[in-house]
């Protein structure tokens, strides 16, 4: 499986702001590739920069094969992005927005679109100005995904649609997937990672502190404990030599006592937490 | 690009109908006031010819304001002249940082259009939406004129309205750059510009030690009394304008396709 998109060492700056420094990693051919980060940590800069809407400091960023900035407008044609905002002209409707993106596109994506409008029941008849933001979110759907891309980009996909939306949602990423499309999802949310992705990448105010797959993210030599003592009840992450743990916890009078893997939501708490930066 | 134009022209057009109603309407009861007025038109004229400096200002003293075209050129003239380059500036200031500023920008910009594509397109619309107001505007004086059963004369609103037009794309270019450098919509300081603009020729035309400077300003060709009177517009004000566009529009692809787009 080749690379869908390649970054390296991918560096922006807004003035003195932090924006992003030395991000490198790779999305490899026909996987859900989740982009991990709270608000802030860069993931939209970076996505940002891959799409060419802001020019970023050093670093080069290959996508499909082709240069980010050179070769812009061609990578376009090949992906569906959704932005997080998912705002359009509030006076269009819908039918005219998605008809005015396939219309840029040089392309007649009617039945595909119809078939998503179907499946995200999509009102078309209906402006952009009568929509709730989870309604935006699907029209920004059927726009990202009507010309079949091969690669999907989304910010902060689901926030705004509802459980059954987002079930639906993930059921179409995954029949795209299926046909060949790959798809890079950026979000907080740690269950749908969890859930759907096959490897992530954790940013942290503007570094990438790690690049794994997901089930190796949660499988480290990191422990979840979660201890009685005393009367008083502990939950914490470990990292370090088991037998030290062992022999802490012994020192202790313990009345209840879980050692577990920790969970992918644990997992991306200690790297926030932790002083040391993890690779 | 079609695509791109298309769509502006559809999600302009109620503005610029709005727009080109009220300057062409206003310019056609002015004109078919004139007849009502007749009388008084006269003892005006007289009056006005004796005011000096602001006779000239506003071109009065070039073109006796007691015949219709001398009436049009004087009233009409500036009312078109005022309200087609606050159109102008109205129009260019919001198309490119309505993008950003109405966070649609996301939207098209992840479209396969080039930046270059996106500043012509819209560029070519905001031309179109300057010529059919123009001809609109131009369509309800030669309708003024018809109402009162009297010739229009026809070379010289001809070159009033291309004169007109040139100064509408020069305005428009200023703003156009001004929208390419804001990611907020700045019409307030588009419309000072085009008011500055117009207040600079008034003054042009009063201080006679301004008069040789006039040409800089985009309404020193397009005094409709000097036009009607078939006049020459003061040397250079032509170039000067032309090279104000190509400056101004180079200025903004060049800002425009190296800037971050705001979120």
């Amino acid at each position: 499986m080749g690379n869908v998109i390649s970054i390296k060492n991918l560096t922006k700056t807004y003035g003195k702001k932090r924006g992003v420094a030395d991000v490198s990693f790779e999305v490899q051919e026909g996987e859900i590739f989740g982009f991990i980060g709270p608000n802030g940590a860069g993931k939209s800069t970076t996505i940002r920069s891959m799409l060419g809407f802001l020019r970023f400091d050093s670093g080069s960023i290959e996508i499909l094969g082709m240069d980010a900035v050179k070769d812009h407008e061609r990578i376009l044609k090949e992906v569906g992005y959704m932005p997080s905002e998912a705002l359009f002209y509030p006076a269009m409707k819908v039918s005219e927005v998605i008809k005015y993106a396939a219309d840029v596109r040089r392309m007649d994506c009617r039945d595909e679109a119809a078939k998503l409008c179907e499946r995200l029941q999509v009102d078309t008849s209906k402006r952009i100005k009568e929509l709730s933001l989870g309604n935006r979110k699907k029209v920004s759907i059927v726009c990202a995904m009507q010309h079949r891309p091969r690669l999907f980009i989304f910010d902060e996909p689901t926030s705004g649609l509802d459980p059954l939306m987002q079930n639906t949602f993930f059921e179409l990423i995954k029949e795209y997937v299926k046909e060949g499309t790959t798809c890079m999802l950026s979000t907080h949310v740690l269950p749908e990672v969890r859930k759907h992705c096959d490897r992530a990448a954790i940013m942290r105010e503007g570094h990438l502190i790690k690049t794994d797959t997901v089930e190796n993210l949660i499988k480290t030599s990191v422990k979840n404990v979660k201890l009685t003592a005393e009367g008083r009840t502990e939950e914490y992450i470990f990292k370090g030599d088991i037998n030290e743990l062992i022999r802490d916890l012994g020192q202790k009078n313990i009345q209840n006592l879980t050692i577990e893997e920790p969970s992918l939501e644990d997992m991306f708490m200690h790297f926030y937490e932790g002083e040391e930066e993890v690779k | 690009m079609t695509a791109i134009i298309k769509q502006e022209l559809k999600l302009n057009l109620k503005s610029l109908l709005i727009w080109a109603l009220t300057v062409g309407g206003l310019g056609f009861i002015c004109i078919l006031m004139y007849t009502s007025m007749e009388g008084d038109v006269m003892e005006m004229a007289d009056t006005f010819s004796d005011m000096g400096a602001f006779a000239d200002a506003f071109g009065m003293s070039t073109l006796s304001i007691a015949t219709l075209a001398g009436f049009f050129a004087t009233e009409v003239g500036t009312v078109h002249g005022l309200g087609s380059a606050m159109f102008a500036a109205f129009f260019a200031s919001a198309m490119l940082s309505k993008e950003e500023d109405g966070h649609t920008g996301e939207f098209l910009f992840s479209l396969p259009v080039s930046r270059g594509k996106v500043v012509t397109a819209k560029a070519i619309t905001i031309l179109i939406n300057l010529i059919i107001f123009t001809a609109i505007c131009g369509a309800f004086y030669v309708l003024g004129f018809a109402c009162l059963g009297e010739e229009v004369p026809a070379k010289e609103m001809i070159r009033f309205l291309l004169c007109m037009l040139l100064m509408n794309i020069e305005v428009a270019a200023i703003s156009y750059l001004i929208s390419a450098t804001a990611s907020k919509t700045r019409m307030g300081l588009a419309l000072g510009i085009a008011l500055i603009i117009y207040t600079y020729d008034i003054m042009g035309r009063v201080i006679p030690d301004l008069k040789d400077y006039l040409f800089i300003g985009p309404f020193s060709y397009v005094n409709a009394s000097e036009i009607f009177a078939g006049i020459a517009p003061p040397g250079g004000s032509f170039l000067l304008a032309s090279i104000v566009i190509v400056a101004t529009i180079v200025a903004t692809f060049i800002c425009y396709t190296r800037k971050d787009l705001a979120s």
